[in-house]
């Protein structure tokens, strides 16, 4: 293996392992401002160094900062110290663990040698994350049960009933649409998705499976414990359930994982259903035939943005009370300038594409950046979905959560094979 | 029994005692006659018209009740429209000139102007002239104080100053709203029983200098118990609180009737020994001065005990009944020679013929009922021989010099069981706390040879153990209060037939024989 | 007495809100229009700038306690316990003594309120025979580091001003 090889390996699994972990930021900050601005409110926006807030991003270094610092106890009541402490690590680690198959961008071509773009470039795919997502809820259950909690013992009892109802429905609404994929590999999937469905519409699982989609979409919030099926957490009635004896550190790590489970099954959302890191309309290969003209189009669109955006910072960075020399306002002017400065340095990057060999490594790279960077956006996306229906559905109630998953989603997912499976039959 | 006779309370039939004064008959069966200036010790006097009410037999319209005697077949109306109006005119005519300062009066909650107030009166003053100013905060000696703008008149202070005390130093002078209770000129109140006017008193007219200010009276706990101060036993309220986050502690002691032994009062002595229960109490266990766990120096104890060889257990005449029992049977036990010597306690030409008496302990009739020995000469012969003294709550600097005890004590370890920091616990090698008599239960004998039960009134933070707890946990056969008072019906037989619990509450006379060993 | 019936009408039984994913996606556009609005115009945002922009405390808000004074400077209370015997949390503990300036007879030596038990029910400022206690300093926010300093004695009772004017808090009900 070259060196080349070498520095792939470890870019892609840095890529797959640190990006979650970044997102995570992204996610929380996302979370409460978003919160905030759904209920009318501001959200958290006073932690600042040196009277810089970054629209709020701070308030995630303090609050870590405290948690990282905060005394870890462990009550003495808890008799299985072992599994009490194990219990955060396997929700953290199979969450960072199931974003390992995603691929990020269509596989890289760089002279004789190709790279596949995932953390671990296996061929088992969506099984892979199907079999991990099982797995986590372990972590709830053995931290609801080994805190020894009348409390923590429901929300683990609770999560583990409502996995088990909506992993079936989940994989089965998976079935029809691998019926139609005709694989399970997450990248040949992917690249399924480039094709256009009569010349124009994109091939995307969520138009070829609409009803598979949101079924889907259904059981993975319930597998991500998200609202409206939180019934683990339940604040309101089970005050934390699983997590309630658990702080500092562990708490954090507890919270990590949920985030970076969400970030995961995002991101297999968007592989599946949503065309994954394809840029919509063009292929990889029109990519990589048109890299000049669209780096082109990026350069006159950039700064056109960028010069909407300042004003909307401009606009949005003030105070708004009566304030002599209003700091914001200045800080404001110096996050614009950082961002045209990023703009510039983009700018610098897409002209050395224009000058480049077209068809080229170079193109390659540009067209693999470009798709990472479309992957991210729609997984920014499909996090903002996430978020918005948290703060748009209240939690269901126990017995309903079951009757939506036995009742209504278990039989549409059936149908919805036999429906697909006939169709492709008589289609082939 | 006495004899009963039968009369109408508005038109009510009721069984009431017979040769006793409306007021009395029938508030003994729980009907109220509202009245100020009556008091049964004191007799009627009829000066505040407070109790008039309406009898139909051809009398006048109304008759002060306290004068009249209940008679057989006697319709007493009480509710009608003119007994009514004339209580509350008499309600007003008191208020007329009274400072309403309820505030800062030390009677608020226990005042009967207030409670007639609130059950004849309410309604606002009609009065537009101002009010007559007079003396305020008056010393009148032996710690009473004076409010002649609260005073009512009605007496009682004056009445029991001549019949109780025949002292005499209180006196009504002017006449009509002028009138004020005062003293002579250069002559204070001066005799032992002076803060009894500050309880008869039925206004906040009397307070006590030293209760004055420190507690509102609805705030404290009352329970009954019996003082400690002289051979009297005189029954008391216990007046106690505990504020928060301290400690539980008594605020006054006031008298509670007991016919057979001292009446409705007592003497000011017994009344300011409460301080005695609060202040200069020993808390913690000491090994000469340092202090140690109770535990410890129990264990140390035993040790002692195992090894002296001639042993003298002395204790105190203030012990209950049960602690002398439960001492006596582990001196016996132990092979001990038990003293109660305590001369000390004993005053000379210090008692009256009223309530105070020479012996300034509770329990002495007790000691010889139980045949204790009590004399010098057992106690300064054994204790010469003995090398451990195991003393009970006894204060020897009382009967004996500190040289000439410490010169008695010479070669001697000495372990007291005290409730208090004396002097003499200082010199013992090893000091052990206990309850003091607000803190347990028991049962004393007076020197009337009646026998009387205490409870437990109070309960402190440090909740100690009394005497008889400890002297059990030392070894004594009497582990319970059970076998305790077993053991005492054996020797006292009219407490046969009883339970610590139901022991009468004016106590039980002893008999003959035993009065006789007493005297012994 | 005859009962009145009102007969509520059911809401959910039609097909197209069993569907039920219609009904989420007009909930999801009506919270998506608040976080639209709210972006493109963050001072349509229903906030008090708190601490910068302080709310308007009325004279009737019960507050942080005070005592008040005679004018020469002297406390009013006179010690009767009355707020003591009323509060519901026990947070008020006085001593009296013996007062000597003619004033009254009576004056608290010492008059402790515990704010970390107060609940702020106001009625010790009802049971105040002589108005001498009053909650009108319009302090609402009582932050310290330690806990002794949230027990109040006679000297801060007495050093903070009311926020109001005499009418005004008169006007306010008292």
């Amino acid at each position: 293996m070259s060196l080349l090889d070498y520095f792939m390996i470890a870019l892609r699994v840095s890529f797959s392992a640190f990006i979650p972990l970044c997102f995570v930021a992204v996610c929380v900050w996302m979370e409460r401002r978003g919160a905030g601005y759904f209920q009318d409110r501001s959200g958290p926006n006073r932690a600042n160094i040196c009277g810089f807030r970054a629209a709020g991003l701070v308030q995630n270094l303090s609050d870590g900062i405290k948690l990282a610092f905060k005394e870890d106890m462990i009550s003495d009541h808890i008799k299985h110290k072992f599994f009490f402490v194990i219990a955060p690590v396997i929700v953290f680690f199979t969450a960072v663990v199931s974003f390992a198959v995603v691929p990020y961008a269509d596989t890289l071509i760089l002279g004789d040698s190709s790279y596949l773009m995932q953390g671990i470039p296996v061929d088992l795919g969506i099984l892979w994350f199907l079999a991990l997502a099982g797995f986590s809820v372990y972590g709830i259950i053995l931290a609801g049960w080994s805190s020894s909690n009348k409390y923590g013992i429901l929300g683990g009892l609770r999560s583990a009933a409502q996995v088990i109802s909506y992993e079936i429905p989940m994989g089965l609404a998976l079935v029809s649409l691998l019926v139609v994929y005709g694989t399970v590999n997450l990248n040949e999937i992917a690249q399924f998705q480039g094709k256009l469905l009569f010349g124009f519409i994109p091939m995307w699982g969520a138009i070829l499976q609409p009803l598979s989609m949101i079924i889907f979409i259904i059981a993975a919030f319930a597998e991500c414990n998200r609202t409206p099926f939180d019934l683990a957490e339940g604040e309101s009635e089970i005050v934390a359930g699983f997590h309630v004896e658990y702080s500092a550190m562990k708490f954090a790590v507890f919270f990590l994982g949920e985030y970076v489970a969400m970030f995961a099954s995002s991101a297999i959302i968007i592989t599946l259903f949503f065309g994954g890191y394809q840029v919509p309309f063009l292929s990889t290969d029109s990519l990589i035939r048109y890299a000049k003209p669209i780096a082109f189009l990026l350069m006159i669109t950039l700064p056109l943005f960028m010069y909407f955006f300042a004003g909307w910072i401009r606009r949005s960075n003030i105070s708004h009370y009566p304030r002599e020399n209003d700091p914001r306002v200045f800080e404001a002017t110096i996050y614009i300038k950082c961002f045209w400065g990023l703009i510039v340095l983009l700018e610098l990057i897409l002209l050395v594409i224009l000058f480049c060999e077209s068809g080229g490594s170079a193109a390659a790279i540009f067209v693999a950046l470009l798709q990472v960077c479309t992957f991210l956006l729609k997984v920014t996306m499909m996090i903002f979905v996430y978020i918005w229906v948290r703060w748009t559905i209240p939690r269901f109630r126990y017995d309903q959560l079951q009757k939506l998953g036995w009742q209504v989603l278990l039989p549409l997912a059936l149908l919805n094979i036999f429906i697909t499976s006939a169709v492709v039959v008589a289609l082939s | 029994m006495a004899e009963k006779i039968k009369l109408f309370v508005n038109g009510v039939e009721v069984e009431v005692e017979a040769k006793k004064n409306l007021i009395d008959a029938i508030s003994a069966v729980g009907i109220e006659i509202p009245h100020l200036c009556y008091h049964p010790a004191l007799g009627a006097d009829g000066n505040c018209r407070m109790c008039l009410v309406g009898i139909e037999d051809g009398r006048p319209p109304l008759v002060p009740a306290c004068k009249t005697p209940a008679r057989e077949g006697m319709k007493v109306l009480l509710d009608a429209e003119h007994i009514k109006k004339i209580q509350h005119d008499v309600m007003e005519l008191e208020l007329i000139n009274h400072p309403i300062d309820c505030p800062v009066c030390d009677q608020a909650g226990e005042c009967k102007l207030q409670d007639y107030y609130m059950s004849y009166d309410q309604k606002e003053s009609r009065m537009t002239v101002p009010q007559v100013t007079k003396g305020k905060k008056l010393d009148f000696g032996s710690g009473v104080i004076h409010d002649q703008e609260r005073c009512v008149v009605c007496g009682r202070c004056v009445r029991f100053c001549r019949q109780i005390t025949k002292t005499g130093e209180l006196g009504a002078i002017n006449r009509s709203d002028d009138t004020r209770i005062n003293i002579f000129p250069g002559r204070p109140l001066n005799n032992r029983y002076a803060l009894n006017v500050v309880d008869l008193c039925p206004v906040g007219a009397m307070t006590s200098s030293d209760f004055r200010f420190k507690q509102r009276v609805w705030f404290l706990k009352k329970a009954p118990g019996i003082c400690h101060g002289c051979a009297k036993g005189c029954n008391i309220t216990i007046d106690h609180n505990r504020q928060k986050y301290e400690d539980d502690i008594i605020y006054r002691f006031r008298p509670l009737l007991n016919k057979q032994v001292n009446g409705y009062f007592i003497c000011d002595e017994g009344r300011l020994s409460y301080k005695q229960e609060n202040d200069g109490r020993l808390i913690e266990a000491r090994l000469s001065t340092q202090p140690r766990s109770i535990d410890e120096i129990l264990t140390a104890s035993t040790k002692e005990i195992d090894r002296a060889e001639k042993i003298v257990i002395s204790l105190s005449p203030n012990c209950s009944l049960e602690q002398m029992i439960t001492i006596k049977a582990l001196s016996e036990k132990l092979g001990a020679t038990l003293t109660g010597y305590s001369e000390g306690y004993i005053k000379q030409d210090d008692g009256d013929d009223f309530l105070i008496q020479d012996d300034k302990s509770a329990n002495r009739a007790g000691l010889q009922l139980l045949e204790i020995d009590n004399s010098r000469d057992t106690f300064t012969g054994a204790i010469r021989e003995a090398d451990l003294l195991i003393n009970f709550n006894n204060n020897l600097l009382l009967s004996f010099a500190e040289k000439e005890i410490s010169k008695l004590l010479k070669g001697t370890k000495v372990i007291t069981v005290t409730s208090h920091d004396t002097p003499f616990t200082t010199m013992a090698d090893m000091a052990i706390p206990v309850a003091s008599f607000s803190e347990y239960a028991g049962t004393v004998v007076n020197s009337d040879n009646i026998l009387q039960s205490f409870g437990k009134a109070i309960t402190k933070n440090i909740d100690l153990d009394d005497i008889s707890g400890i002297a059990a946990r030392l070894g004594s056969p009497l582990q319970t209060p059970g076998e305790r008072f077993a053991a005492l019906q054996q020797i006292i037989s009219a407490l046969n037939g009883f339970e610590p619990d139901n022991i009468p509450a004016e106590g039980l006379k002893l008999k003959e024989s035993e009065a006789a060993n007493v005297t012994a | 007495m005859s009962a009145t019936v009102k007969t509520i009408e059911r809401k959910g039984s039609s097909l197209r809100e069993k569907l039920y994913l219609i009904e989420i996606a007009k909930g999801m556009a009506t919270t998506f229009g608040h976080l639209f609005r709210n972006l493109k115009d963050n001072r349509k945002l229903y906030v008090r700038h708190y601490p910068e922009v302080q709310p308007e405390i009325p004279a009737r808000w019960r507050g942080r306690q005070r005592l008040t004074t005679h004018e020469d400077g002297t406390v009013k209370c006179v010690a009767c316990f009355m707020c003591q015997t009323n509060c519901p949390a026990n947070c008020i503990m006085i001593e009296a003594g013996e007062r000597l300036d003619g004033k009254a007879e009576k004056m608290p030596v010492k008059f402790n309120i515990d704010l970390l038990e107060c609940i702020y029910c106001g009625y010790c400022v009802e049971a105040c025979p002589l108005d001498a206690i009053r909650m009108d300093t319009g302090i609402f926010s009582v932050t310290d580091n330690n806990r002794d300093s949230f027990v109040l004695g006679l000297k801060e009772l007495l050093a903070t001003p009311g926020a109001y004017s005499e009418e005004e808090y008169k006007k306010g009900g008292a």
